[in-house]
């Protein structure tokens, strides 16, 4: 009853798992991968360009701070335009996994009976299939465009999305404020997306930036694995598939995409710690 | 004498008592955003109950907490405290806890359903206390030596020793308490804190576990200090009682002092709200204005802005605590004047309402099942227009199970639902809005909270094809003034919600209400106003409302009539003089023995 409000007010502000200078490092890390992604090609439009001459050079070669790569590309150049590809699709993938997750979750956690069983049995099966290995089989039968691949782990990222908001919206349908609405006779469609879904969008955006940071390394490792990217295309994967050999000519060839690929995917998930611990102790139960 | 050596706000300490148990001088709680309690002193001794009262935010679970050193991080407690004859400062943190929680001071917690573990035994529960203990005086415990110990103290509490074997989810509330505290009593401790015991569970249960306390502390010479937020409960167990308000002390003193000849104007006007079971009054006194929240004391005297008598003294120097004519303490400016508080005036039994008429709400035969259990069987209900109908009944009685069929939220029920004559539809999504509203219990859930109060009401107007703009008209028939449109539900206090959900029911203009517990969750000086507030509504606009509530007492204060339920039947039924005032079924003589306090009863059996 009214006993145990009084201990509420007791947790400190502020006081995620990343604390303020760690929210600081990371929102840059994530900001600056974001804008790499989305003007890499222009800041680095020759980094596709060959000179098989130069071969691998190591890091500090005049004009090349990171070394060339075995084409004699400029590895530096080659990672600011990767990051397109290496970004953009795992923001896509997230995003849309999400969106299914919203649309589809939410209608099945609110609208119980055969349509919420169907969801769910759907949403076990996929599950029960491995990511990767699916990519690889289905890049082997439809081809391994990028945009391909996006679109199918959208699709093997969705049931994940689906059971989570699901059973978020479950969890607030049996609340007070939701049954209020009932009796209102407010529509199933107001009650779902106007009071349902806000409350519970902390826990969705959390999801989405861990999400992220999976898609990040599953889309990294498919290209490492040639799924997804061109063999001569920029992209932090297939440099890294391509460095691999040249680890005593350029270890950064290598070195650097994985430093890439682990940097950013660890940033985006303390982005989503701090996010998901900031909208806790600012919604609670209020 | 009184057990209790309390100081003034300046500090002054009386002569010690040598036989404390425990005594605390000095005792403080602060949190980040600075001090939630304020010095406060209390000791306890062997047999002696002293009793914490206090509404929502006054600090009194911190103090229990704090007592047994186990405040969440963040919060700091301050002061010494005085155990077993030693005394250690609370500031430094040198108390050995380990060594002394659960063997000098244990605590038991509010809610059984919780505070045991459900994977373990309840035996394994009780005997991690044993062995602990045992360990600590340097001995080893054979097994046998355990489960014997274990068997005593589920004795002692009035359990078959057998209750060992099995898991808390098999066990009642009353029982799951009882084995909590077996478990809190097992290390043979001096004082037991008790931290609101009874809250959690219904009223017959409250009286077998005060019982059995009572029975531990007159065999082991146990000292207590009761927690609570009920002052009926508090009454007749209590040698000593200390009131606290916003986190600071308003009165302290022996029992009889502080319950019967109140000096502070908070103590008076607490016990004028608390509502009476044997007598309707004409009005119930709330308290206007609502508790501050914790870390938000006013300047000067804490209760200065609720309170009928407050100067511009009060609102500006906090009163020392001084010592008062009763033999209590009082931290009141006024407290040399006689205290005049608008005294309780008894009022009538409302005479029935409309018996001849046609009910406008009428149940026939509900029976109403979960699963393949039959919760609700063969009940009539029937609510005229201006009629308020309580239904009461224990947990597990079928009285949400009513309100939730009539709500339609619950559509597995045989049976007529009628509204004036007419068949409800058993769904809610084949029925008009304006039909049929309820209030829920709690008020922490009961809004959006993402959503202002305005745009809450508005949605609500719109359901009952009511224009916008007769929010302010809407937010003062629940007693809000109009900027509160702006407001979200978190800058709200409890009561204040609860106004809220009122006013969202009542906005399509339904001709009946349900208020399903929707007073249960709120401190008893707010509660009052809701009372007041659901009588005057149903006065304005002729509304039929059903009651469902555990608390007879609010019940006898509020309802025409009455309905009782046992395991989902109707025992007994009529105006709400009659059923309570004199009751005809065992039961229901049974549920108003239970309310009473103990002092009132023939004593623990």
């Amino acid at each position: 009853m009214t006993a145990t409000t009084t201990l509420s007010a007791t947790s400190a502000p502020g006081a995620t798992s990343v604390g303020r200078w760690g929210l600081i490092i990371t929102g840059s890390i994530v900001g600056l991968a974001l804008f790499l992604a989305a003007f890499g090609g222009l800041l680095a439009p020759d980094a596709l360009v060959q000179d098989i001459l130069l071969g691998a050079t190591p890091p500090g070669t005049p004009g090349h701070p990171l070394g060339t790569d075995a084409l004699g590309r400029d590895v530096l150049a080659l990672l600011i335009a990767g990051t397109g590809s290496a970004v953009a699709g795992p923001v896509v993938i997230a995003l849309g996994s999400m969106l299914i997750g919203i649309l589809v979750g939410t209608v099945a956690g609110y609208v119980s009976g055969p349509l919420d069983f169907t969801v769910g049995r759907v949403t076990d099966l996929l599950l029960a299939l491995p990511v990767v290995v699916v990519a690889i089989v289905i890049a082997g039968i439809f081809g391994s465009g990028y945009w391909v691949t996006v679109a199918m782990l959208i699709l093997l990222f969705a049931p994940s999305d689906i059971r989570l908001v699901r059973a978020a919206v479950i969890e607030q349908s049996a609340r007070p404020y939701i049954e209020s609405a009932r009796m209102l006779r407010l529509s199933s469609a107001r009650i779902m997306f106007r009071h349902i879904l806000p409350n519970v969008s902390p826990i969705i955006v959390t999801n989405a930036l861990v999400n992220l940071a999976i898609a990040i390394v599953a889309l990294s490792s498919l290209s490492f694995l040639g799924v997804g990217v061109a063999p001569d295309a920029a992209d932090w994967g297939r440099q890294l598939t391509d460095g691999r050999s040249l680890l005593l000519a350029n270890p950064a060839a290598a070195l650097a995409p994985a430093l890439a690929i682990v940097v950013v995917a660890c940033a985006v998930n303390l982005l989503g710690d701090a996010v998901a611990a900031r909208s806790m102790s600012r919604g609670g139960r209020a | 004498m009184s057990a209790l050596q309390t100081t003034s706000a300046a500090g002054a300490v009386d002569a010690p008592d040598g036989d404390a148990l425990l005594k605390a001088t000095g005792l403080t709680v602060s949190g980040p955003r600075g001090p939630i309690v304020l010095p406060l002193d209390l000791e306890v001794t062997a047999g002696r109950t002293l009793a914490i009262v206090g509404e929502s935010g006054s600090g009194k679970s911190l103090t229990a907490r704090a007592l047994t050193g186990l405040l969440d991080s963040g919060l700091r407690a301050d002061g010494e405290l005085a155990l077993r004859g030693r005394e250690y400062s609370l500031a430094r943190a040198d108390v050995p806890w380990r060594a002394l929680r659960g063997s000098a001071v244990s605590l038991l917690l509010q809610d059984p359903f919780t505070s045991l573990s459900p994977v373990h035994r309840c035996g394994r529960q009780i005997a991690d206390t044993v062995r602990a203990t045992a360990k600590r005086a340097g001995r080893r415990l054979a097994r046998a030596a355990v489960d014997a110990i274990v068997a005593e103290r589920l004795t002692e509490v009035g359990l078959d020793p057998a209750v060992a074997g099995r898991y808390p989810h098999e066990l009642s509330g009353g029982m799951r308490q009882r084995v909590a505290i077996a478990a809190a009593i097992a290390g043979d401790p001096d004082v037991l804190i008790a931290d609101e015991p009874t809250t959690a569970l219904d009223a017959s249960t409250q009286a077998e576990v005060l019982a059995v306390i009572a029975e531990l502390q007159r065999r082991r010479g146990l000292g207590v200090i009761l927690i609570s937020h009920d002052l009926s409960v508090v009454r007749g167990v209590a040698d000593d009682v200390i009131v606290l308000y916003a986190g600071g002390v308003a009165e302290v003193g022996p029992a009889a002092a502080v319950l019967d000849t109140a000096v502070h104007p908070y103590t008076a006007r607490l016990l004028a709200a608390d509502p009476p079971l044997d007598e309707r009054l004409e009005a119930l006194p709330g308290i206007p204005g609502s508790v501050p929240s914790p870390g938000e004391r006013p300047a000067g005297c804490a209760f200065a802005p609720r309170c009928a008598l407050a100067t511009e003294l009060c609102s500006t120097q906090a009163p020392p605590l001084d010592l008062v004519a009763t033999g209590a303490r009082a931290a009141c400016h006024h407290s040399s004047q006689p205290l005049t508080i608008d005294a309780r005036r008894p009022g009538a039994d409302p005479a029935p309402v409309g018996a001849d008429d046609e009910p406008l709400l009428s149940v026939r035969g509900l029976r109403a099942r979960h699963g393949a259990v039959t919760v609700v069987d063969d009940v009539d209900v029937q609510v005229h227009a201006s009629e308020i109908v309580g239904i009461v009944g224990e947990s597990g009685s079928g009285k949400t199970t009513v309100a939730r069929c009539v709500a339609g939220l619950h559509t597995d029920f045989d049976g007529e639902i009628l509204l004036a004559g007419a068949p409800l539809a058993r769904r809610l999504a084949a029925r008009d809005p304006r039909a049929v509203q309820v209030v829920f219990q709690d008020p922490y859930s009961a809004l959006n909270p993402r959503m202002t109060i305005g745009d809450t009401l508005r949605e609500a107007l719109a359901v009952g094809r009511r224009p916008a703009s007769h929010l302010p008209e809407l937010l003062a028939s629940v007693g809000l003034p109009p900027h509160y449109e702006r407001k979200r539900p978190r800058d709200l206090s409890g009561g204040e919600r609860q106004r809220v959900a009122l006013a969202r029911a009542l906005a399509p203009q339904p001709r009946v209400l349900i208020c399903d517990e929707s007073v249960s969750a709120l401190d008893v000086s707010v509660q009052a106003q809701i009372l007041g507030l659901i009588h005057s509504i149903r006065d304005e606009f002729g509304i039929a409302v059903l009651f469902i509530s555990h608390d007879l007492a609010v019940v006898r204060q509020v309802c025409d009539s009455v309905v009782v339920l046992r395991r989902g039947r109707a025992v007994e039924s009529g105006a709400v003089g009659a059923v309570l005032g004199a009751p005809q079924h065992e039961y229901t003589r049974a549920l108003l023995a239970a309310s009473r306090p103990l002092d009132a009863r023939e004593g623990p059996s």
